[in-house]
């Protein structure tokens, strides 16, 4: 396009960037500046408000998911009981209580159930 | 670690460096007029770049905005004794990426044979029309960065090196990818000559 030109050449090919120029000019500069400006001064929408939080929820969500994780995998809490359950006051008492108890219980309960059947 | 390379002087030299690195920090401080001046004076350009690689001119023109936007955001990040527009363009060439991997490809159809002839010749402004859209399609039949290589060495002026730091590559690589558009751009246009 550009005669002697070749496209090794390291100075700025002047046809073929003004032809570029012509095809790529998307014209009506001004309304474009206005919309930038525009956009700029427009304060956050709503949308992108939700979308902040969004992210933030999500990575609570994240760090929430991997301590209950970390809980889990170290077998979480003993359960308790109380003393009363504890105490081997009758065959029936502990075990009661062991069966009676809403969370996994301690291996002290399960012995002191054993020790008492046991007598 | 590297130390940075040396600031590379645009046309204009240190004055429009200066400029430029007063209307950014008075823009950074809220200066609305001063971010005005400096989308007034990068806005074509950022358009340009960002329809080479989107092609549609609505979808360029968003790409474009959120460029300007995220720049303002970023002002903090803009190192004040380099020039601004390789600093902008390369937000804009990442924002006009984002937007293109985030929607649909496009699929380019091949030049048919027969455009490629001479053929009878329109009157001028039907003429280049039709080379303004064969420009355009010529462009999206090269890679993404050969691209944005080539407008911004032809049509926008900057330099290799300038247009290295914008898509960070080597230099050398900016000049293969200038070399081999140029050479397809070249072969699409030899008719028009």
């Amino acid at each position: 396009m550009t005669g002697p030109m070749t496209p090794f050449d390291h100075r700025p090919d002047v046809q073929l960037g003004e032809a570029l120029r012509a095809a790529l000019d998307a014209g009506d500069h001004p309304a474009f500046v206005a919309a930038v400006l525009a956009r700029a001064d427009r304060p956050a929408r709503t949308m992108d408000v939700l979308a902040t939080w969004a992210r933030r929820g999500l990575a609570a969500a994240m760090v929430a998911a991997a301590l209950a994780g970390f809980l889990v995998g170290r077998g979480g809490e003993p359960a308790t009981l109380p003393e009363d359950a504890l105490a081997p006051t009758s065959a029936g008492a502990a075990s009661i209580a062991l069966v009676t108890a809403t969370r996994p219980p301690d291996a002290s309960v399960v012995f002191a159930s054993f020790v008492s059947g046991s007598r | 670690m590297k130390p940075d390379p040396p600031p590379v002087q645009p046309p204009g030299g240190s004055a429009r460096i200066q400029d430029e690195a007063e209307l950014a920090t008075r823009a950074r401080a809220g200066d609305r007029a001063a971010f005005g001046q400096l989308v007034e004076r990068f806005a074509t350009q950022a358009r340009r770049v960002a329809r080479a690689v989107l092609q549609d001119p609505h979808d360029a023109d968003d790409a474009a905005q959120d460029a300007f936007l995220a720049a303002l955001v970023k002002l903090d990040q803009y190192d004040p004794r380099r020039p601004f527009g390789p600093w902008l363009m390369r937000i804009v060439a990442n924002a006009a990426t984002d937007r293109r991997r985030r929607r649909t490809v496009r699929q380019v159809e091949p030049l048919a044979p027969e455009l490629t002839g001479g053929g009878p010749r329109p009157d001028r402004d039907a003429e280049q029309s039709a080379l303004g859209d064969r420009l355009r399609d010529a462009l999206a039949e090269l890679p993404e960065r050969r691209r944005i290589a080539v407008v911004l060495f032809d049509v926008e002026g900057y330099s290799h090196a300038e247009i290295a730091q914008i898509l960070g590559i080597p230099e050398g690589t900016v000049r293969s990818e200038v070399f081999h558009a140029r050479r397809r751009l070249r072969e699409l246009l030899k008719d028009w000559r």
